[in-house]
């Protein structure tokens, strides 16, 4: 061996290993090293930046005037709202009301702003997958700070953990704070041309405070199970069960909701220690889970048979067009990424935490009459998430050379999502008929189910096209979105009221209209029953009619985009 | 040992499989400093995951590696922030501009005066009128560029270029080639991959070629030749297993299959 020169040489895998030597007895040549950079320091550094690229990436796609005008539209919601909430809760002091005599009390309208903030930011939280990602795309023709680990001194770890911060305060920034305008704003024109609010001032800090705890909340614990996840077995069999029962325990009042919504509780006592405590814990939360993340920067040389053929071949009942070929490869990403098995869990968990509730609750004591109609509109929209998990398996850039057209993509997306989570709900249904025992509504239920899942899939397709992620900070496509989704859903849902137990609530729709959810039952009307159902199968012939529509209409939206998430 | 002598890269049974494919025999190798040491190959002999393993951004299935004293296995962060590297065919942070980039890849190495180096990068590499541009929107060759740049902005001693001359213009790769045997002329040390055989001709002053996973031969560019008629292309076809004469017909058919 050559000291003074360069040597390189190679054996076979198989040969004898050699024993491991203490050092290979390299030197620096005298320089004096640099220590990479650590702890407050690199996240400082990376913070920042990553705060300006996520700002850059969101005006993107939706253009600076959308993005400024998405916080406005939810400072005007809230406002509008905030005015509203004399007719919700009465026109007392907001922290003395729980009148009897009203609809809804203080504490549950606290609940219904936490738990949808709770549910979009688990939505939003799974950094771990994201980082995966980033890394192995790096080479691809988009690059994120997150990939930054793989060639700077920077720990992976403490990449995610930035990019968690850099989330949260981002999330603050554009959605909490818009929000607390809003109220401020509705309390302002308290005492304008009658306009009366029972909002106080100094409800405002707290509830700004708490929303960040739910939030910070919900994206720790998202982060947390995408972390675990990574880790491979046992994790991703504990995980799962573990949110399932725990879903099922809070649903049933078994533990606590204060367990699962920290701001709630923060806000309901108003305790500065819970307001710290819930964020440093949520933050902390968020920290161990970016230190479960690992420096792999490993992209699995793998070789596989042809999956792509046997695949296409099976989906013949597609045609022979270009929707048949993308779909096949569709689902080639789906198996070989792995991303399937976790897209199947985390789309039957809340199913399964809903079948678990039926399972141990006796309905009737229920105070609204949910039957199986009830649930059916509401599967359409786990389908959001795994659309927009869709479209960024793969980046479709390769696609701008072949002669394909973004629509073509889309629809290809559309019907990969029906395929893959069709039969989870189709069993979520059927089990549910079982345990509720209304085997009469099952046909309705699933033509139902069936309708709003593939509208909600179509109308989000045909709005947000190949970027649902970042379609959510632009106001006019979140108007339709919203005016597309929940009317009809609204309609859905209280129209199944006419068909569940008749004998216990009665003519619960007539009196409803009549009297708003302060209604009682008092005798029953069959022609209510046959009207109700008549409306949820128009609504539902109409829904299936809009999505023809929609899929019609992607070649005018989409025809001429280009291949890019 | 007197410290020059010792290897500022050194690898020891480094060997890299991915469940049964090996992208990666066992082998040996020694750098020095001072060296421009070059590792040429066909597409997917094996030579990214070399340069990978080698600064720490793959963790390899068995061996020892160290880099400037340092485990690269233990602790592959001080070796990152010890070298620069120029990946293969990746882009700097697409909605970062080059000056931001560089400012923070300037930041995370503790490079002092940090805003007068980046200026300096930018001037050098002709992206002054580009620097506020998102990274997205810049050409290949720009974006190569300011990835160059982020691997030289530390002024680092060792440098691991992986297809480093990529997309980029004539002008700049003489401009860069230049700079690079500069710095070997000042002690720096250079470790290179590439199937570019031209680069081994003009800049290395040691190299190796590689074949799946395997080195298949090793020493100075004249060293390797057969013959003073031989030219490098010759001994990669021959190393790599083909014959010239297989080769010529192989695209003399490919001529007249296109021509029919």
């Amino acid at each position: 061996m050559n000291l003074d020169t360069s040597f390189i040489e190679s054996r076979t895998w198989d040969d004898e290993i050699p024993e491991r030597l203490p050092s290979l007895g390299t030197s620096a040549h005298g320089a004096i090293l640099t220590e990479p950079l650590r702890g407050w320091n690199a996240f400082s550094a990376t913070f920042r930046v990553m705060f300006v690229e996520e700002g850059r990436k969101s005006v993107e796609f939706a253009k600076k005037r959308q993005m400024v005008l998405f916080p406005l539209l939810l400072t005007l919601v809230t406002a509008i709202s905030t005015i509203g909430l004399q007719f919700l809760v009465g026109d007392s002091a907001a922290q003395s009301s729980d009148l009897d005599n009203k609809t809804f009390t203080w504490q549950e309208l606290r609940f219904a702003l936490h738990l949808p903030l709770f549910m979009f930011s688990l939505g939003m939280g799974t950094f771990a997958f994201i980082g995966r990602d980033a890394i192995i795309r790096r080479t691809g023709s988009k690059n994120f700070l997150l990939a930054a680990p793989a060639l700077q001194p920077l720990p992976n770890s403490m990449a995610h953990f930035a990019y968690f911060v850099k989330d949260l305060a981002f999330y603050v920034m554009l959605i909490l704070t818009p929000i607390i305008a809003g109220m401020a704003l509705g309390i302002l024109l308290d005492g304008v041309a009658g306009i009366r609010t029972p909002l106080l001032w100094t409800s405002l800090p707290w509830t700004w405070l708490a929303m960040a705890t739910t939030l910070g909340q919900g994206l720790a614990l998202s982060f947390l199970a995408s972390s675990l996840w990574l880790r491979g077995r046992p994790f991703t069999i504990i995980g799962p069960v573990g949110i399932v029962f725990l879903g099922i325990g809070v649903g049933l009042g078994w533990l606590p909701t204060e367990l699962l919504l920290w701001g709630l509780v923060a806000q309901s006592t108003q305790n500065g220690l819970f307001i710290i405590g819930g964020l440093v814990f949520s933050v902390g939360l968020g920290f161990f889970a970016s230190v479960l993340i690992l420096d792999d920067f490993d992209v699995s040389v793998v070789e596989r048979g042809d999956l792509l053929a046997p695949i296409y071949g099976r989906l013949s009942f597609l045609g022979n067009g270009e929707i048949r070929l993308i779909v096949a490869k569709e689902f080639v990403d789906l198996f070989r990424s792995g991303a399937i098995k976790k897209m199947t869990v985390s789309y039957a968990i809340p199913l399964l935490v809903l079948l678990g509730m039926a399972w141990l609750v006796d309905f009737a004591d229920a105070p609204i009459p949910i039957n199986l109609l009830s649930y059916a509109p509401f599967l359409g929209f786990f389908g959001f998430n795994f659309y927009s998990w869709l479209t960024i398996l793969d980046s479709p850039d390769f696609m701008n050379g072949l002669p394909l057209k973004v629509p073509d993509l889309i629809r290809a997306k559309v019907v990969v999502y029906f395929l893959a989570t069709s039969w989870i709900s189709l069993i979520f249904i059927v089990l549910m008929a079982w345990r509720l025992d209304e085997w009469a509504s099952l046909p309705t239920s699933i033509i139902v189910m069936f309708a709003n899942s593939i509208y909600i899939v179509a109308l989000t397709a045909f709005l947000m096209g190949l970027r649902p992620n970042k379609a959510i900070f632009d106001a006019s496509i979140m108007i339709w979105f919203w005016i597309g989704t929940v009317l009809p859903l609204l309609g859905l849902f209280l129209l199944s009221f006419t068909q569940g137990d008749v004998s216990l609530y009665g003519n619960w729709w007539e009196r409803a209209s009549q009297d708003g959810l302060a209604a009682t039952a008092q005798m029953y009307d069959d022609s209510m029953v046959q009207q109700g159902y008549l409306g949820m199968i128009i609504i539902s012939i109409l829904l299936l009619f809009a999505s023809a529509v929609l899929w019609k209409m992607m070649d005018r939206r989409w025809g001429r985009a280009e291949f890019s998430n | 040992m007197a410290e020059d002598a010792r290897p500022l890269v050194s690898a020891k049974d480094m060997a890299k499989k991915y469940g049964d494919f090996i992208a990666l025999h066992p082998l040996n190798v020694e750098v020095h400093a001072g060296e421009f040491f070059g590792v040429f190959g066909p597409n997917g002999a094996g030579k990214s995951t070399f340069i990978k393993l080698l600064t720490g951004q793959l963790r390899p299935s068995k061996g020892q590696i160290e880099v400037l004293g340092v485990d690269a296995v233990r602790d592959p962060q001080k070796v990152k922030a010890n070298i620069g590297i120029v990946p293969e065919s990746e882009s700097p942070p697409s909605f970062l501009t080059p000056a931001e980039f560089l400012e923070f890849v300037a930041r995370l190495r503790g490079v002092d005066d940090m805003k007068a180096k980046v200026e300096h990068w930018l001037d050098w590499f002709g992206m002054q009128e580009k620097r506020d541009t998102m990274c997205k929107d810049l050409s290949k060759g720009q974006r190569q560029k300011v990835m160059l740049a982020s691997a030289f902005i530390h002024r680092p001693k060792l440098l691991f270029l992986d297809e480093p001359f990529a997309n980029l213009d004539p002008i700049y790769q003489r401009k860069c080639r230049q700079w690079l045997l500069d710095h070997v002329a000042e002690g720096g040390t250079i470790f290179l991959c590439s199937h570019v055989l031209e680069m081994a001709e003009r800049m290395c002053n040691r190299m190796a070629i590689i074949n799946d996973g395997k080195v298949l031969a090793a020493g100075t560019v004249t060293g390797l030749k057969n013959s003073p008629d031989e030219t490098l292309e010759d001994v990669f076809i021959r190393l790599v297993g083909h014959s010239i004469e297989d080769v010529e017909r192989f695209t003399e058919e490919g001529i007249s299959d296109s021509e029919e």
